[in-house]
């Protein structure tokens, strides 16, 4: 089962990162999920597959009231990222869901419809989530070409999707980056591949610079926190990305 | 047999009649079009094939409403994919919720209660399914009855070939292939009706 730990708290704010699932078959992708908390409501990112929905909703569940989760935010389309979505709205018809305007009504395909997702315009935008302003940050062509971070200005911590994601080995269940080198070595591979634009590339690490967050959390592998959240960004301005393809 | 597996079964059920359907029309077509053919061999034949003419006539009107059953058919056939598709995709995320009620434990009565509701819809869907199942059987009688209809008047047809004069012979051959192709329908029809009594 994935385990619930808080990686933030301040009063009643609160990010509760949700992974490491032991049981989960080894032919789907790890993900993290992550629980962000102001007093009694709570915002899922990512909530993943259908696949992986009950190991995701039985630890939110051993921390908090699943009812109390009352959107979802999605970086983008993936099945790994939201097509647990029929099935959070089966549970919770009131939910609704954050999503980049592209995707709006691809989605519906998982589940919902207009009245469930919330489109988020191409430049970003901020909303309320219960005492807390979050920042959906664009991060297009980083992955997807409509791609949405989500970034807590209060805890200073930006959830960054599939930016930052490391395909870890099994023995390395750490939930933090502790040897960058080390780690980033299970980073480069997929970055290479899955990002598509150099020029999308400099511009998210120019504005990720900008925010300078405390964390950043992505949807696969360990959480960079302090100096390696800049470490990891001049990694990624570096890295020659959109080069997967072999002639 | 799990619920899972006997609403996949209804899909498969499905699709079989489908498959009948276009199989039946087919035929309903060609008899169409034989039927059309007869009525100017009998006006060629003149007085001796009036009999014949008048029965080719009735095998033409005959094939339009067989193929006018058979899209009816084909229409309850796809308002059920639909519910039966619509079952089987609930009945998944119902067993991922089962399987997120196990692991939860205690922690989540909300997720119990929303269990029960499914259980609820799930069995109004069914009944919705049997319902259609029921109406398809009934359709599919229709449809054997005109066939019924059909292979009665496909004999006369024989018989009033015989006072076909010189066209005899001709008319003889087309009254015997009218008789195959209705023939032809009689067991798909009731290998349709069949295989939706077995279930419902």
């Amino acid at each position: 089962m994935k385990q619930a730990t808080v990686i933030f708290q301040q009063g009643d704010h609160r990010w509760t990162l949700i992974a490491r699932d032991p049981d989960k078959h080894g032919y789907v992708i790890d993900t993290n999920e992550y629980l962000i908390s102001s007093g009694n409501d709570n915002l899922l990112t990512d909530p993943g597959g259908s696949e992986i929905f009950p190991a995701v909703f039985s630890a939110i569940s051993a921390v908090a009231d699943p009812l109390s989760i009352r959107s979802l935010f999605a970086s983008h389309q993936d099945p790994d990222i939201i097509s647990s979505l029929g099935l959070w709205l089966d549970f919770n018809p009131q939910l609704h869901c954050y999503i980049s305007r592209l995707w709006a009504t691809f989605i519906p395909h998982f589940g919902g419809d207009d009245q469930t997702l919330i489109p988020i315009p191409d430049e970003g935008m901020s909303f309320r989530h219960g005492q807390l302003e979050l920042q959906a940050v664009p991060a297009h062509y980083l992955h997807s070409s409509g791609n949405m971070q989500l970034y807590d200005s209060a805890a200073r911590i930006l959830f960054s999707g599939d930016v930052g994601a490391a395909l870890l080995p099994e023995e390395d269940g750490g939930l933090f980056v502790t040897e960058f080198d080390q780690h980033i070595r299970h980073a480069e591979g997929f970055h290479r591949r899955w990002m598509g634009s150099t020029e999308a590339k400099l511009d998210w690490c120019e504005r990720a610079a900008k925010l300078n967050p405390d964390m950043m959390c992505p949807q696969h592998g360990a959480v960079y926190q302090g100096s390696d959240v800049m470490r990891f960004i001049n990694w990624f301005a570096a890295l020659p990305v959109g080069s997967g393809i072999k002639r | 047999m799990s619920e899972q597996s006997a609403a996949a079964t209804e899909l498969v059920d499905m699709v079989h009649l489908n498959e009948g359907i276009k199989e039946v029309v087919v035929i309903a077509f060609q008899i169409n079009i034989m039927a059309l053919n007869a009525i100017l061999l009998a006006n060629r034949a003149g007085r001796a094939a009036l009999g014949f003419s008048v029965i080719s006539k009735e095998l033409r009107v005959l094939s339009v409403e067989l193929t006018r059953v058979m899209q009816l058919l084909k229409q309850d056939a796809y308002r059920s994919v639909a519910l039966i598709t619509d079952l089987l995709r609930q009945e998944r995320r119902a067993k991922l919720m089962q399987a997120a009620n196990v692991l939860s434990g205690e922690h989540c009565g909300a997720l119990k209660q929303r269990l029960g509701q499914q259980k609820q819809a799930f069995s109004r869907i069914r009944t919705d399914i049997r319902q259609y199942r029921r109406e398809l059987q009934v359709k599919l009688d229709d449809a054997q009855k005109i066939c019924q209809f059909g292979i009665a008047i496909s004999r006369s047809a024989k018989i009033e070939a015989a006072y076909g004069a010189a066209y005899s012979n001709q008319l003889s051959e087309v009254s015997q292939d009218f008789d195959q192709n209705i023939q032809a329908i009689v067991p798909a029809l009731a290998a349709l009706h069949d295989g939706l009594g077995r279930q419902a």
